[in-house]
């Protein structure tokens, strides 16, 4: 049975995390301090600034605010330098999430910070200290991502994920596919998908845009796409890893395009405007609302997010058997036949209500907590 | 009276340069590899960098990205370097790893896929940190002179900049000044440029960044943003003529160059943040 925590603004988390969020990356070191010694709260460090006159000031606010208010989190303990890092915690409060502040130029350094701050952050672990009650399928939301994608992505472990997902949706639920750059030659095929016309064209525009910024960087991306992992692993083009790619999100109708880290208005499949980075990805989905990760790997990759579960699913056994207590699901049996896309798209979905119900992922029980935030300009 | 020179203690490298510190580093090649990384540098005495990047850059920002993590790694402050990928990124970890070694700094390399996964990768990563660490503590230092010694400043447009690098010169140091990038991209481009200690002005309540391996030396430039911050800060430098602001300063660089630990590095700041050209693929 599907299980998760209640929040007050309707919707429900999977985990229970209190989140340390540095406002800027001079904070960084006062929320790892923070973190050193309660294990009960979990700290994420970032590259950002905020120096005056950053044109992603948005795109990265809106970022750190949708991850702190994913609904996994139950509170959020913002370090701030100064008042300047204010905005922040308004967006935070807004999107109805539980915080407190704490500004290092009122304790006089990073120290003394870390230290006042470890008392606010015990106050909030009592605070979001909650059981876990049954929960409504319509209030997952699922990314669907791969990492280090090889020749078998497309044919084992992408399709097992699309039945997943598409079964998860005809239940209500809500699944995101992203990694718009892996979407490129199959704008087509997903926007004959679209509930209306509209929404087609936003999805061709969506990965045109894309195409279009690469071409006005004068650049040649094969270099990047695909990566020479995802050739060492048989992938010729990016028209393969892409048609390979898509498969992670099924056969669904698909409801909407979001910004990146946007939110879903409704339910059902949608498209994000993510790069195809694995962690600036996760951390798109996850501030957009993800409460939990469904990753496919070719190459083996043992990332997670610090408030998400993620469940890694291999393309093939060899990898699988290769990186013990890293992936949580072998697809590779689809390919020598003991296992059918449908067994493991039953076990996909199976490991994915599991583990919103509170079963660690590999990715969890290591500590792997990846952070990125995507820049735009 | 004759300014003294700067007297620095540290380290010979075989290539010939020399550093204040004597730090093991382990480096992530990728955002994938920083949680091995850390893993390994936690359970000894090693130095990690948590960075977002590695995989999956185009163009000038790979160039960019992958300069920068290699100039990281041979940055004079650094006795040796773990390398530790995934195997499947952009800016190959392995390839990172032959192209610092081949300007003669002792590197290893761990790849997570290879290796056999995150357990196995930390523990073979334990291992060769342990041994190298070993090696390290054995080297004694040594006065070396002070034209051997790259003090980088990280910002041109501050009335201080002149007056301390007139100052640092006389005491015979050579000097890098940062032009076009600001806070801790500058502090990037100092420490690959090969400086063994970067002297980072703030002022208007900025907030000072550390950075691995490379002692910063934070100077608050005024006094509201030194009050602000005081324990992050090693020095406030304002209400003097900037002759004397500058030759404060000096004082400082001189004696962190010979062992004092700054504000950073006691509180054990390791930022890292890299200015990216183009946006993520």
């Amino acid at each position: 049975m599907l299980t998760g925590y209640p929040r007050d603004n309707g919707k429900w988390g999977v985990r229970n995390h209190v989140l340390v969020l540095p406002a800027r990356a001079a904070a960084n070191r006062a929320a790892e301090l923070v973190a050193q010694y309660l294990p009960a709260v979990v700290a994420v460090a970032h590259e950002w600034e905020n120096l005056p006159g950053d044109p992603d000031a948005g795109v990265i606010t809106r970022t750190l605010a949708g991850f702190g208010a994913n609904p996994n989190v139950g509170a959020v303990l913002l370090i701030t330098v100064d008042s300047r890092d204010e905005q922040l915690a308004h967006e935070l409060s807004a999107r109805g999430q539980r915080v407190s502040v704490v500004a290092m130029s009122e304790h006089g350094g990073t120290v003394s910070t870390a230290e006042a701050a470890r008392a606010v952050a015990s106050e909030l672990v009592m605070a979001a200290a909650a059981s876990r009650e049954p929960m409504p399928i319509s209030a997952l939301v699922v990314g669907l991502e791969c990492g280090g994608s090889d020749g078998w992505s497309g044919i084992t472990a992408n399709p097992a994920l699309g039945i997943a997902s598409d079964r998860l949706v005809a239940e209500g639920a809500s699944t995101i596919l992203g990694e718009v750059p892996e979407l490129v030659g199959a704008e087509r095929f997903l926007a004959a998908r679209a509930v209306t016309p509209e929404i087609g064209q936003e999805i061709v525009e969506l990965i045109n845009a894309f195409e279009h910024a690469v071409k006005g960087l004068g650049i040649d991306i094969r270099g990047a796409q695909p990566t020479p992992g995802n050739i060492a692993g048989g992938l010729t083009t990016i028209e393969e890893k892409s048609l390979g790619a898509a498969r992670k999100a099924g056969t669904a109708a698909i409801s909407g395009t979001l910004e990146y880290a946007g939110s879903p208005r409704g339910t059902g499949l949608y498209i994000m405007d993510t790069p195809g980075h694995d962690i600036e990805q996760m951390v798109g989905f996850v501030a957009g609302g993800c409460q939990l990760v469904a990753f496919t790997t070719g190459r083996g990759t043992p990332t997670g997010s610090p408030i998400a579960p993620c469940v890694k699913i291999s393309t093939n056994s060899a990898v699988f058997g290769n990186m013990p207590g890293d992936i949580d699901i072998d697809a590779g049996g689809i390919a020598i036949g003991t296992e059918t896309l449908t067994s493991v798209g039953e076990s996909i979905y199976n490991a994915l209500i599991a583990a919103a119900s509170g079963v660690l992922t590999c990715s969890e029980v290591h500590g792997h907590r990846e952070f990125a935030v995507r820049r735009v300009q | 009276m004759a300014i003294a020179p700067f007297q620095p203690e540290g380290y010979e490298r075989p290539n010939g340069r020399v550093g204040i510190r004597n730090h093991m580093l382990v480096l992530p090649s990728v955002v994938c590899a920083t949680r091995v990384a850390r893993d390994i540098a936690a359970a000894t005495d090693a130095l990690a960098i948590t960075h977002q990047h590695g995989c999956l850059h185009v163009g000038d920002d790979l160039r960019h990205a992958r300069d920068s993590l290699e100039g990281v790694g041979l940055n004079p402050n650094i006795g040796a370097v773990l390398l530790v990928g995934l195997g499947c990124e952009t800016i190959a970890g392995e390839s990172l790893a032959q192209a610092i070694s081949s300007r003669r700094v002792n590197v290893d390399y761990v790849g997570i896929q290879r290796a056999g996964g995150t357990t196995a990768a930390i523990a073979r990563g334990r291992e060769i940190v342990e041994a190298r660490l070993a090696e390290l503590h054995r080297e004694a230092s040594g006065i070396f002179e002070p034209g051997r010694l790259l003090v980088g400043l990280d910002r041109s447009d501050d009335e201080l900049v002149e007056p301390l690098v007139r100052e640092m010169e006389l005491r015979g140091a050579a000097v890098a000044v940062v032009d076009g990038a600001r806070g801790g991209a500058a502090h990037l481009r100092l420490a690959a440029l090969g400086a063994q200690l970067i002297v980072s002005l703030c002022g208007g309540h900025e907030a000072p960044l550390g950075f691995a391996g490379c002692p910063v030396v934070a100077v608050a430039r005024d006094r509201e943003t030194y009050t602000m911050l005081r324990d992050d800060f090693d020095l406030g430098a304002y209400g003097l003529p900037v002759g004397e602001q500058a030759a404060l300063v000096a004082d400082r660089v001189g004696d962190v160059c010979r062992g004092r630990l700054t504000a950073s590095e006691r509180r054990g700041s390791v930022d890292f943040v890299l200015d990216r050209l183009s946006v993520t693929m």
